[in-house]
């Protein structure tokens, strides 16, 4: 097992422009720093229709409230200001602009306990045809890889997804290495376990992160099954 | 005025969810993870309802719930209501202290 850098093609180069964007680069090191209630804010405001902070404000008293500590309730601003941002680029764009924050905010949680977090890689085995497709985040840590397919919602858990997610895992089982493949869905455990429940394609031996748990990434691997 | 109970913020946030599964059924192809989206959510938020509902909701909950539920309706992209299907939920039970 090897990894590889993905082929640059035209959507990869003009992908690869917003992944670099100071405004995925400056969510992403905020929402590294936020607690599970700050990733939701984020979620809702990125994705909304109202550009006033007022009203997410008031979405989240347990953000903003009377009682809430300034220290994080500053932090949680920051969060929102960001989070409008996104939503301020357009429909097209911050669906974008969305994906790769969750990928950047899963990097920079992976790289708080490995130096081998890399982005955009391949991952190809001895005789077997390569998949195009490469996985948003790997840890080619020696003896304990890993690989993540980031999501920002429940939705884009698809077969293709969870094939070569499983492709991955079971190419590394034939050649006795250790992978561990998951999914990092910036969406609750529940969204995710109804998708999963009518998917027919493989994904026993995938893990899942989910939007509750996310930051555990900087601890250690994934250690939810994605199917129970 | 009485203070809101959490049966009354419930209902409320039912309704909106109640929206946003008829918005997001215009996705064909999602029609059944929709429904089964909006099943599940239902449920979770029904079981707070048996669980709490005659109880004072929390303060600010009240303010919290009809602030989503107002987004939710500015919803028109079906698309996008089906994420907020799953979003509306989330900020419904953290503003009452509930686990999703």
């Amino acid at each position: 097992m090897r990894f590889q850098d993905a082929a640059r093609d035209a959507r990869t180069v003009v992908y690869a422009g917003i992944q670099a964007d100071r405004l995925v680069t400056r969510a992403a090191d905020l929402l590294v720093e936020a607690a599970p209630l700050e990733r939701l804010l984020a979620r809702a405001a990125m994705n909304g229709e109202r550009t006033d902070p007022a009203a997410w404000r008031a979405m989240f008293p347990g953000l903003f409230g009377p009682a809430v500590e300034p220290s994080l309730r500053s932090h949680a601003e920051a969060v929102l200001g960001v989070s409008l941002e996104v939503a301020g680029r357009g429909e097209q764009a911050r669906s974008q602009y969305r994906g790769a924050v969750v990928e950047a905010l899963t990097e920079r949680l992976l790289a708080r306990r490995s130096r081998e977090v890399r982005r955009e890689r391949r991952i190809l085995f001895d005789g077997v045809a390569a998949e195009i497709h490469p996985y948003d985040v790997t840890v080619e840590a020696p003896g304990a890889a890993e690989a993540y397919d980031c999501k920002w919602g429940a939705r884009g858990i698809t077969p293709d997804v969870l094939l070569q997610l499983d492709a991955a895992r079971t190419g590394a089982a034939a050649e006795e290495a250790s992978l561990r493949v998951a999914l990092v869905v910036f969406d609750a455990y529940r969204s995710c376990l109804v998708r999963l429940a009518r998917e027919t394609a493989p994904a026993d031996g995938t893990y899942l992160t989910t939007i509750e748990t996310m930051h555990e990434l900087a601890v250690r691997p994934a250690t939810l099954r994605a199917r129970r | 005025m009485t203070a809101p109970r959490i049966a009354d913020v419930l209902h409320r946030a039912l309704a909106a969810e109640a929206v946003l599964e008829e918005r997001g059924e215009e996705v064909a192809d999602e029609w059944q993870y929709v429904t089964d989206l909006a099943a599940a959510w239902r449920a979770r938020l029904e079981s707070v309802l048996a669980a709490r509902g005659t109880e004072p909701a929390p303060p600010g909950s009240a303010d919290a719930i009809d602030a989503a539920a107002d987004e939710a309706a500015l919803i028109e992209d079906p698309h996008r209501a089906i994420d907020w299907l799953s979003t509306l939920p989330q900020i419904v039970l953290a503003a009452l202290g509930e686990r999703t």
